[in-house]
């Protein structure tokens, strides 16, 4: 925690934008230092810019730059290094950046090094090759010469004044007084400015040139006269005060003579000096200062290259050292944000939606940051959507298997097949009563297409209705020969059809049979009963005027009635008229049991509709019976005869059904025409406005012999059923509104 | 690898053996040394004696006669004899020589500084550089110590190495130039006398 503590408070100080400005502030300061001091350089004497020190001081600034700046690359190249090795992402991207950085600020400020050290080093070595040397050289030899020179005389006179004044005996006063004298005598003689006469270092007598200008005598010093004694003779150069010249003074030494009486044992010392002209000897040390000013120089050359060396060395360090640390740090502005997307997409790509970038940016990258974040956030409230969605998913799925075991449960245990089939004609599903019902095993049907599975002529007959399965199929009968039983079945195909987007494609069928065999066994059991009370009846009907015209015959035979010729002509007719209305019904019955089957042709249904309608205008006064086709409607496969006399059955019921004033419409249109596969349904109406039929009756209305009128052989709906059944259609009746029937007719197009 | 017989590394390899031997050479032949390095006790104060040799090559002379103020620092060290390093050192003096040329002059003034103070100055004509080089090179019982009687009986020595300015290398690394320290014999204080 502790480490973390430091690491954030380093963090914090490295944020801290008084520091960077600080840091910049000294960077500034030691630029201005360094500017000043190369400026400052020119102006110093060379014996402070290669001063030893100030060599030693600028190498080891130099020293600790270099170390600085080594130790700034060598770190972010060893971080880099070690980041690369880890493989953390924008690793990769940012030793680029850094590498690219620093190699744009190391690589020309190196190569300026390079030319302006080798720059200087000439330049410098140019300096100390022109010819000013020699002329400076020549100039102090003859400034030298001409001190030696006046040197070399003032020792000779010296010398001579020595040998004539070593004669005098200084011990006496009258000498002294002569030495004098002879001393003034001998400086104009000789021509000096300056004559003294020394025992030993004692001073003794002196004289000056007055005209040459030294107003103070001069005084050798005590060294000087030492060296004299010490050497014989010796030479000096005074300056005079107040910039009067130079006195160039040569002292000889010699042993007391001997004719001077009880000589002394110091050695008499004369000085002679000249007294040079101030322009003279300030040109003559010029001459000589400006040589030794060039010789110093020229020893130190190499420090002054040196210094110049290091000074600039320093100035590049500085800039290499500022700029590696501008461009670590322009890197680090591009680089960490790239790495925190980095590493926030590789947390978001592992499931942290919670993760956020956290980069303090200002420019397009914070932009970048600041969408990545609203990226995330998106992305996070999205998955918990889908979380939400897949919970509900999961429990709808879970309801839907429920659903689906109950449905299944359901089919297994209803008593009608159920068959689904996909869009293809693959069989998905097919319950225990199907395949109980059809008479196959599971493995057989299921996941086989229709055509496969039912292969064989008569389940081909299923097959074939599931393929024209598109639209809704009525309820049709179906006869099939199983397993060498006869069944019937009623089966109806209905098409399942998506919702949503993909509404109305055609997801696949379902096929449900129902066995109607017994059923149908039952109600024709019934129906014959029905028929045969009603044959009896009707039988019975005509039976009676028979036998009571025949009875009424016996007894008037019996009786001789004269009237008889004429009763029997009487009993004849009626038994003639019964047995007609008797062999009507017979052929009635004939012909509904020979009833053919249906041969299609084109047929134009509103012309169909028009011949019919014909029929019956104007045949009950008070009914009006109108109709035609509504919509387009092509010419329809049907057989166009029976379709006419179950138009023709229907209107006969509904004009006798129909009191004046009352109305029979019959229309007809096509349904579903133009659906996907071409198929749809001839849809026919006959309304009336008649006195309706009972709910009771209407169960048993399409049975053969059924009729609520009381009379008639109530075959006329049952032949329209057969017919329609014929034409896989289908007939049902309903109540018209307000009073009346309505027949509806459905028969396919196809 | 073979190489052509025009590949630059041969020529480099051998070029640069040869800069690092002229480095080597050049120190080789300038390098001074002390000799003659003797010490005397003399009551409580050590009396050193010593010459300097090769001193005065070409370049030092240069500087000298150029006018620049030109030095010779001696620095002696007063060692325990002692095994540690650390437990050694027991004190340290300078003594520096420096001369500077007046050409107008023609003289060199000599001033001598132990431990920075000024102890003597003279002045030596220019016909007489033996003089110069006498002065700056030789020392003659020089009092560099005093020695104070430390509570163990240790022996003793003298340490002496000489500066004789600078130079710099590749014209940038700015090098002091010495000469090997040397040590004087080991040496005990004599008995105090009751």
């Amino acid at each position: 925690m502790r480490r973390l503590d430091l690491r954030g408070t380093l963090h914090r100080h490295r944020k801290d934008p008084r520091l960077t400005v600080g840091g910049l502030g000294l960077l500034l300061l030691l630029f201005t230092a360094g500017f000043y001091l190369v400026q400052r350089n020119r102006d110093l004497p060379s014996y402070l810019v290669t001063n030893r020190v100030l060599l030693f001081v600028l190498w080891y600034i130099n020293v600790v730059l270099i170390l600085a700046v080594l130790f700034v690359l060598l770190r972010n190249l060893f971080k880099l290094l070690i980041e690369r090795r880890h493989r953390i992402l924008g690793s990769t991207f940012k030793f680029k950046l850094v590498g690219t950085y620093v190699g744009l600020s190391l690589i020309p400020v190196l190569l300026l090094f390079a030319i302006a050290t080798e720059l200087l080093q000439g330049s410098v070595e140019r300096w100390f090759n022109t010819p000013l040397k020699p002329v400076l050289s020549q100039g102090s030899t003859v400034a030298q010469a001409l001190y030696d020179r006046i040197e070399g005389t003032d020792l000779r006179e010296a010398g001579r004044a020595l040998a004539e004044l070593r004669r005098f005996d200084l011990q006496k006063a009258e000498e002294r007084a002569r030495l004098g004298k002879r001393l003034q005598e001998l400086q104009r003689e000789l021509g000096l400015d300056f004559l003294a006469v020394y025992e030993g270092t004692d001073f003794v007598q002196a004289v000056v040139d007055p005209r040459a200008g030294i107003e103070s005598l001069p005084e050798p010093g005590h060294d000087f006269l030492e060296e004299i004694l010490r050497r014989g003779q010796a030479l000096r150069r005074e300056e005079r005060p107040a910039g009067r010249g130079r006195l160039l003074m040569a002292g000889i030494a010699a042993p007391r003579s001997s004719t001077a009486a009880d000589a002394p044992a110091e050695p008499l010392v004369v000085v002679a000096g000249s007294l040079l002209a101030p322009a003279l000897s300030d040109a003559s040390e010029a001459l000589i200062q400006r040589f030794q000013s060039f010789r110093q120089l020229e020893v130190q050359k190499d420090d002054l290259k040196a210094s110049h060396l290091l000074i600039f060395l320093m100035v590049t360090l500085l800039i290499l050292l500022a700029s590696s640390w501008v461009g670590l740090y322009l890197a680090r502005r591009v680089t960490v944000p790239i790495q925190a997307l980095a590493e926030g997409t590789r947390r978001i790509s592992s499931g942290d939606l919670a993760h956020r970038v956290v980069v303090d940016a200002d420019d397009e990258l914070g932009v970048l940051v600041r969408s990545f974040n609203q990226m995330t956030e998106e992305l996070g409230s999205n998955k918990e959507l889908l979380e939400h969605s897949n919970r509900e998913l999961t429990a709808t799925n879970a309801r839907l298997a429920e659903e689906r075991a109950l449905l299944a449960a359901v089919l297994e245990n209803v008593a009608a097949g159920v068959v689904s089939t996909d869009a293809a004609g693959r069989i998905l599903t097919c319950n225990g009563a199907a395949l109980k019902i059809l008479r196959q095993r599971e493995e057989e049907v299921i996941g086989r297409r229709v055509e496969e599975a039912w292969a064989d002529p008569e389940r081909g007959k299923l097959a074939a209705l599931l393929a024209e399965g598109s639209i809704a199929v009525g309820s049709r009968e179906v006869h099939l020969v199983l397993g060498g039983e006869w069944k019937t079945f009623d089966a109806k195909v209905t098409p399942m059809r998506g919702g949503g987007e993909g509404a109305g494609a055609l997801l696949g069928r379902v096929l449900v049979i129902e066995d109607l065999t017994a059923l149908i066994k039952a109600q024709q059991l019934a129906a014959w009963n029905e028929a045969a009370r009603r044959i009896a009846h009707e039988i019975k009907n005509p039976l009676t005027p028979i036998r009571l015209g025949a009875e009424r015959l016996l007894r008037k035979a019996e009786q001789g009635d004269a009237d008889l010729p004429r009763a029997i002509a009487d009993a004849v007719e009626i038994i003639v008229r019964e047995v007609g209305t008797i062999q009507q019904m017979v052929d009635e019955f004939s012909r509904f049991a020979r009833m053919p089957r249906p041969r299609p042709t084109a047929v134009d249904v509103g012309r169909l509709l028009d011949e019919t309608l014909h029929l019956y205008r104007n045949l009950k006064p008070g009914v009006e019976v109108s109709g035609g086709v509504t919509g387009p409607l092509p010419e329809v496969q049907l057989d166009g005869e029976q379709i006419k006399r179950v138009l023709i059955n229907l209107l006969d019921n509904a004009v006798e059904a129909t009191d004046a004033p009352g109305r029979i419409t019959v229309s007809a249109h096509a349904d579903g025409a133009d659906g996907a596969d071409g198929a749809g349904q001839l849809e026919i109406q006959v309304k009336d406005t008649g006195r309706g039929i009972p709910p009771e009756s209407k169960e048993k209305l399409f049975l053969p012999y059924f009729s609520t009128k009381g009379r008639g052989t109530g075959l006329g709906l049952a032949i329209v059923h057969r017919i329609v059944s014929d034409h896989h259609g289908s007939v049902r009746v309903e109540d018209n509104v307000p009073t009346g029937s309505v027949f509806t007719l459905e028969l396919p197009l196809g | 690898m073979v190489l052509d017989s025009h590949h630059p590394m041969r020529a480099t390899v051998p070029l640069l053996c040869l800069f690092f031997l002229f480095l080597l050479a050049e120190d080789a032949w300038a390098a001074a040394e002390i000799s003659d390095f003797r010490v005397m006790v003399d009551g409580d104060r050590a009396l050193i004696s010593l010459k300097l040799e090769h001193a005065f090559n070409s370049r030092f002379w240069e500087r000298v006669d150029s006018g620049l103020p030109t030095s010779i620092l001696y620095r002696f060290q007063l060692e325990k004899d002692r095994k540690r390093w650390y437990d050694r050192q027991l004190k340290e003096t300078t003594y520096e020589v420096v001369a500077t040329y007046d050409a107008v002059e023609r003289q060199y003034t000599v001033n001598c500084k132990l431990d920075g103070k000024l102890v003597e100055s003279r002045t030596v004509h220019d016909h007489d550089q033996q003089a110069l080089a006498g002065a700056m090179t030789r020392l003659e019982a020089l009092p560099v110590f005093t020695l104070d009687r430390p509570p163990e009986p240790w022996r003793l020595l003298i340490k002496a190495r000489a500066e004789l300015g600078s130079k710099t290398v590749l014209s940038l690394v700015p090098v002091l130039i010495t000469t090997e320290w040397v040590e004087s014999r080991k040496f005990r204080l004599p008995a105090r006398e009751p």
